[in-house]
Order: C-alpha cells, then structure tokens, then sequence
C-alpha cells in the first residue's frame, strides 16, 4: 500500500491525488520531511493546501497516492498517534466546555491516565501562557485565543510531525512568539505549514508551492 | 480506522474521557438536565391516573403486571434505557458534525469502537440513574408492587436491553455519517418499534400484521423480560439470553457498519461537513 514510500522519512507522501466531484484539487503531489524539518506549503485559497493537511492527517482519503507517516499508513490508528494537528476550522472544540476540560478530553483520547493528561496541560499552560484561555468557557473566547488552543492541542502527544493550518492568521505578536518558540523547541518535530504570511514562510526551512 | 483495529478491545482511558465529557457537557445545560430527569416521573403520574380512572375497565393480558400501572410504569422506566442505547449515539454525532468537532475527534488516534463505547456510556450510566429512580418513585409514592421482582433478573434484563438495543444506537451512528439528519429517521423508527413492542399497550391488542411483527422485535424481549423480572421474579432468562444473544452478534457487526461509515465519510470527504 506504502509502496516505495521510505518508511524512515517522519512524512512521506507520493503521487497525492484528491479529487472533490469529480474535480482535482490536489493532484499528483509528492513530499517529504524528515526530523526536525520545517516546511511551508503556499498557495492562493483553494489550492489544495488544507486537503494536504487533511489527507496527511487522515480524516480525509486520498483519492490516489500514498501517505506514510513514521513508516505508517496515513489514516491508521499509529498514524493519527504520531501528529499533532492544528486545522483551520476554528468550532474545533467543544464550546461548553473550558479550554482545559477541553484539553484534558483530547490529552485523555491519546490514551494518557488523567494524571498524566493533567501535567501534559499543565506544562502547555505554562510554556503558552493559557492560563486565561483555560480558565473560560470555549465559547467565550475570540478566534486567536481558539487559535492558541488548537496550537497547544497539536503538541499535547509530543507529535513527530505537527500539522498547523494558517496556525497564525488571528493570533497577536505575542502569541506568534510562543507559538514559534514552542516549536523551536521542538527540535526533531516536523513541521507543515500551510500559510500565505510571509513570516511563517521565513520561520521554515523551505517552501512548496502549489 | 483500519479495519484491523476494529474489534480491538477499546481502551478505558478512551472511552472514559468521551464519557466524562458527555457528562461534563450535559451538565452545562443545567435546565434541561433537570427537565429531563423529572420528565419521567410526570410521564408516570399521566399513566397513574389514567390506570385509576379505568381502574373497572376489564383488563386485557398484561404480562403479568398487577395494574395497567404497572403495565406502563415498565414501558416509562424502560424506555430511558431504550432511547438511551438506541438515540443517543445519533444524536451526539450529529451535535458534533454541526458544532465541528468530528473532524477533530477523527484526526485523534481512537478506534470507532472506542468512539461507539464512549457516545453510549454516559446516556446509558444517565438512563439507568433515572430508571432507578423512577422505579423508587413509582414503588414508593405510587404503589407500584414490586414485592414479587427478582433485583438480579431485572439488572440482568436491563443490561442485556442496553446491549442488544446499543448496537441500533451504533447503526443510527453510521446512519449520520453518511446521510447527515439521519438520526430523526431513526429516532422515530425505534419510538414506532418501542410503542409497537409493548411499552404502555400490550401487542395483543395491535391489528394482527403488527401483533406479529412485534413479537420479533427486540424491545419485546426487553419489555417480557423486565415485567417478568419485576412483577413475578421467575421467567426474566429466556428473554435475557435472547437479547444477550441479539448483543453478542449485533453489536460487533453494528461497530462493523459504523467504521465502514466512518471510512466512507473519510473518502468522501464528509466528515467535517453537516
């Protein structure tokens, strides 16, 4: 299924096809990150750059191609295991719920005890500064304080591939500095990027254009 | 959802924190949480009086239930474990299609039968909670007699109703990936399957295409087995093995179907659309 795919690269995605009735909007695309890579993926709206992430994520299927994530099918329960994603849909969480419950709920869906589930959003609270955020209902919070939480969602497993969606289109000079701290921080964890900001793309090793 | 990760066991982490969330959710709209917990007991109040005012009418077979009360009262403190198993799981995914979180929660590494256990606990835990208490309400306040109930055979009735009807609520689920509003079709099909079964009218008053019909239909079993259970104390095991059989086979093909959904949805790129 993985064909030739090299099932040490922490990404791999070969001759990537999705087409939506009838009409393609990725169409035989290829890429590759390895550890520690940072790559931005660039491209007018509707260029396909979200159905990358999505395919790569696994809650959408290619329509032809083959995705490895970490030597796994993209889309398997070891795939979904290795990557943090952050999407552009900002009604991601559960808006009755505050930002640590909801946390806590998505920590625990890695499978995590609540003990450990607890430190991992303690520790995110703290390199993030959340601690607003975590403290209110999601449905009071703006759109860059939503944006902030997906972000600390993405890195709640400790992903070898984290997957960010325009991750700051809403957030403020300070969140866009946490945001690329914690990812420097990150040092061995892939990074796509999908953004039309010039600074995203100077904060990555290299581009892709769609 | 590889098909080889279906039939795993689920994990409890898992399935625990869909459950907690449910509960912590639920509990945000104190309102309806109070609303629908007395919401039985005044279902069991309209069939009270409407079991005294025809008291001398002559009663038809009522499965050995003491009054057309009692009769009922099984049909109420049943039918929240019944809409429970079999809705609820549609009605959670619809919620999270239209609020957006199904693509976040399918981007996670969870299996569907994790999924399925989770969207099922807490109604259920919910449901039981208030089985029980309608049944104490109805004991204490409105005689019901239960002096005759076999505790263990009505546990064991209830607990094979939840299995067997659950893997209705995992179908409707499929049903709602795939065709979105799904869950109002099915939520009507299990309320018609409920009433025709016997739950506030024996089926033998039913035309005779439907009598017939009903004497299939799982809820039967679940309403024989829980009246016999709790009005007679012996005769509730038959009815349970027939529905811990329905279980057995129904639900891991039930959790089947829904990931099958699950991976359609995903080819067709779905699962973040309502």
């Amino acid at each position: 299924m993985l064909g030739d795919l090299d099932s040490t690269s922490v990404l791999g995605v070969r001759q990537l096809t999705r087409t939506f009735g009838g009409r393609a909007v990725v169409e035989n695309f290829d890429l590759t990150l390895e550890r520690g890579d940072r790559v931005a993926l660039c491209g007018p709206n509707g260029s396909g750059k979200t159905t990358i992430l999505r395919c790569v994520a696994g809650t959408v299927t290619p329509t032809g191609g083959a995705i490895s994530v970490c030597g796994h099918p993209a889309g398997s329960l070891e795939g979904r295991a290795a990557i943090g994603v952050s999407l552009s849909q900002e009604r991601s969480f559960y808006l009755r719920l505050s930002g640590r419950n909801n946390l806590l709920f998505f920590a625990r869906l890695r499978n995590l005890s609540p003990r450990e589930a607890w430190r991992r959003v303690d520790a995110l609270e703290q390199e993030l500064e959340l601690k607003a955020i975590l403290a209110e209902r999601v449905d009071r919070c703006s759109t860059g304080m939503v944006q902030q939480l997906s972000l600390a969602r993405a890195l709640l497993a400790d992903p070898a591939l984290l997957l960010l969606d325009e991750p700051t289109r809403s957030l403020d000079a300070g969140a866009r500095e946490r945001l690329w701290g914690a990812v420097q921080r990150r040092a061995s964890t892939a990074v796509l990027i999908a953004t039309h900001l010039d600074e995203d793309i100077d904060r990555c090793d290299r581009r892709v254009d769609l | 959802m590889t098909a080889e990760s279906t039939f795993n066991l689920p994990r409890l982490n898992v399935v625990s924190a869909i459950v907690r969330r449910d509960f912590l959710v639920t509990r945000s709209y104190r309102t309806a949480f109070v609303l629908e917990a007395v919401y039985g007991p005044l279902e069991l109040a309209v069939y009270f009086f409407i079991s005294r005012t025809f008291a001398d009418v002559a009663r038809t077979n009522l499965h050995g239930a003491p009054s057309y009360f009692a009769y009922a009262a099984v049909g109420i403190i049943l039918g929240a474990v019944i809409s429970a198993a079999s809705s609820n799981i549609g009605f959670g995914l619809r919620d999270e299609q239209l609020t957006g979180t199904l693509e976040a929660l399918a981007a996670q590494p969870v299996r569907a039968i994790e999924i399925c256990g989770g969207l099922l606990g807490f109604p259920l835990i919910f449901a039981f909670g208030r089985a029980a208490a309608y049944l104490a309400i109805a004991g204490f306040w409105m005689g019901l007699d239960v002096s005759q109930a076999s505790w263990v055979g009505l546990v064991a009735v209830l607990l094979a109703s939840a299995g067997a009807l659950a893997s209705l609520g995992i179908l409707t689920g499929a049903l709602v990936l795939v065709v979105k509003k799904g869950q109002t079709v099915a939520g009507v099909a299990i309320f018609a399957m409920t009433l025709l079964s016997g739950a506030v009218f024996p089926v033998e008053v039913l035309p005779e295409p439907f009598e017939t019909a009903a004497r299939f239909m799982p809820t039967r079993f679940a309403f024989d087995g829980t009246r016999a259970a709790l009005f007679r104390g012996e005769g509730w095991g038959e009815d349970a093995i027939v529905l811990l059989a329905l279980a057995t086979v129904l639900v891991p093909l039930s959790v089947a179907v829904f990931a099958a959904a699950l991976r359609r949805a995903k080819r067709a790129g779905t699962l973040a659309s309502y």
